[in-house]
């Protein structure tokens, strides 16, 4: 009898240990995720890639660093543009030679880069199959091979080779829903540095003559009052929600401009509306757009000009402008999905490493 | 043969063979899988050492990157059915996608060869990058052609905007890029800081209530406004 209800313990043991090694596989890859997000936005690092779109390739340099709580971060254009853009703290700067214009954006107060990515959750899941296919090699690294595939043509998927010591990837590839590549970035090297000059993170374009564009940012509206007009979308592509809602100035717009964003937790997409300056003609004109992979899309809803923009198909854009309205608020209408930043899906937690 | 083949190929992309040749080379790159592949490959290394958009990399290092997507296989279509109202996938969209991408293929280098096509080995890149989506030739409304019929322009030319076009300013575009760029998961903020870096803004307009461009076509404009 003893040794039954031992072997029978050993067995509920066995079942349990079974079904946490389960649990725990089946989140290990949502773990690389966020430890490779965390990685990214908090490290010091210094790399070379090739950037391939289109047939397209080009190299660039990465240089990014985290120092009391503010982030620097470098990109230049290693041939062809010759373009940099830097970052510091709340401040992107692009120096755009080619076009003798030099842009500064500059972010709202509350939006931190170390905040600003979402977690990985049960939300992501309903429209992303999360896996590890593979551990290898890569460029002579440690990897895991995570395939983040989404569920219809709303998103696009990622391939990503996550380096198994620092969660940094080393390659990743932008895929559309059938898994065709359509974007990739390479590193051809990578150092992760504990610490990195500030020369490094100075300019190396004179901008004798260039054209300054420069915007003045606003605080974000974290409360709607009544009777306020707001924009809103009253029907989304599955999974999006809206998860912040900003006024900022723009360069070359005459007023603030409401800045929108909505996401699945992992594709985000962002409107921009702002008041439209009647073309000649008078007729309304919808256009499209795209930067590499991503898309916008923009149309005009009631006297304003309305622009979609992000890393999804063009569909999804589309979609989304045409379901923006103007609504006026009530106090007991104020809408439920506002979030303002940090805070809602993109707030995040330390991921354990 | 392989040989041949690559120098006919590589003869091609620089326009020195022969209108019969080429017709030939193009109705069995319709065919042929592993041409077609080659022929990817030569489109890619061709723009690379012709230093299109100031590329300046060595032809290795691009045939390195272009060699290793081709032999990659795309991810299972299994776990990307659809879940949306709007759209509905269907499983022989791929087969009928490479099929028809592989008929447009040929299709646009007949055109190619045959129009004094303005930009020159731009034009071609962009015509490979069109023909080379399986959504973008889904599109195609019209039934394949087959060998020796004559061939439509339509086949390659995105649809003409029924208006004059109509440029969003790059440095407009790419604000909105840079703005969005804030929110967006650090993995796409590299890829659209990135992107934004290395190419230029392309627009296309269509006046309100036309047909929507074809996805992965940017249309016919890679436009320098300023």
């Amino acid at each position: 009898m003893r040794s039954r209800i031992r072997s029978s313990e050993r067995i509920g043991w066995l079942v349990l240990a079974l079904a946490v090694a389960g649990v725990a596989s089946a989140d290990e890859p949502a773990k690389w995720l966020e430890r490779m997000n965390h990685a990214l936005t908090t490290l010091n690092y210094d790399g070379t890639f090739a950037h391939w779109e289109s047939g397209k390739v080009e190299m660039l340099r990465i240089i990014h660093r985290v120092a009391d709580g503010t982030v620097s971060e470098r990109l230049v254009s290693l041939d062809g543009s010759g373009r940099e853009f830097i970052r510091t703290g709340a401040s992107l700067t692009c120096y755009l030679p080619d076009k003798h214009v030099v842009l500064v954006e500059r972010t709202p107060a509350k939006v931190s880069l170390l905040s600003g990515f979402p977690a990985i959750n049960d939300q992501t899941a309903r429209f992303y199959a999360i896996k590890e296919v593979a551990r290898m090699r890569f460029n002579r690294r440690s990897t895991h091979l995570i395939t983040v595939m989404p569920r219809d043509q709303y998103r696009y998927g990622y391939r990503l080779w996550i380096d198994d010591s620092t969660a940094m990837p080393l390659k990743t590839q932008l895929c559309d829903a059938n898994g065709n590549v359509i974007e990739q970035l390479v590193f051809a090297n990578l150092k992760v540095r504990s610490r990195i000059p500030d020369s490094a993170f100075r300019p190396s374009i004179a901008t004798t003559g260039f054209q300054w564009l420069s915007n003045d940012s606003a605080p974000l509206k974290e409360t709607v009052t009544a009777g306020t007009t707001v924009w809103n979308a009253d029907h989304l592509p599955p999974g999006f929600h809206m998860t912040v809602r900003a006024a900022q100035t723009m360069p070359g717009s005459p007023g603030p401009v409401d800045h929108l964003v909505f996401s699945d937790g992992l594709a985000s997409v962002s409107v921009f509306v702002e008041t439209h300056v009647q073309t000649t003609s008078g007729e309304a004109v919808m256009e499209s757009a795209r930067v590499g992979s991503s898309y916008a899309f923009s149309t005009v809803v009631d006297g304003h000009k309305v622009t979609a923009v992000g890393e999804v198909p063009p569909q999804t854009v589309r979609f989304i402008a045409d379901s923006v309205k103007a609504e006026k608020t009530s106090e007991s209408a104020r809408p439920a999905e506002l979030a303002p930043l940090p805070g809602g899906p993109f707030a995040h937690s330390p991921p354990p490493h | 043969m392989n040989e041949e083949l690559d120098s006919q190929l590589s003869a091609m992309f620089d326009n020195e063979l022969p209108p019969a040749e080429c017709e030939l080379l193009a109705r069995r790159l319709s065919r042929d899988t592993d041409l077609k592949s080659r022929w990817g490959r030569y489109a890619v290394i061709g723009a690379v050492i012709r230093a299109e958009r100031g590329v300046t990399l060595d032809g290795m290092v691009a045939g390195r990157v272009s060699a290793a997507l081709s032999s990659e296989p795309a991810l299972s279509a299994d776990a990307a059915q659809p879940a949306g109202r709007g759209l509905q996938y269907h499983w022989w969209q791929p087969l009928a996608g490479a099929g028809l991408a592989a008929g447009v293929a040929a299709v646009s280098i007949l055109w190619l060869r045959g129009q004094a096509v303005p930009g020159g080995s731009h034009a071609v890149a962009r015509a490979m990058t069109v023909v080379n989506s399986p959504l973008a030739a889904l599109r195609v409304q019209s039934p394949l052609p087959s060998a020796g019929v004559t061939v439509p322009d339509s086949f390659v030319v995105p649809p003409v905007p029924r208006r004059p076009m109509m440029v969003v300013p790059a440095t407009e575009l790419a604000d909105y890029v840079v703005a969005h760029s804030a929110f967006s998961w650090p993995v796409s903020r590299g890829n659209l800081l990135s992107a934004l870096m290395v190419s230029e803004p392309g627009t296309s307009s269509t006046p309100a209530g036309s047909e929507k461009p074809a996805p992965g076509v940017q249309g016919n404009a890679i436009q320098n406004p300023k």
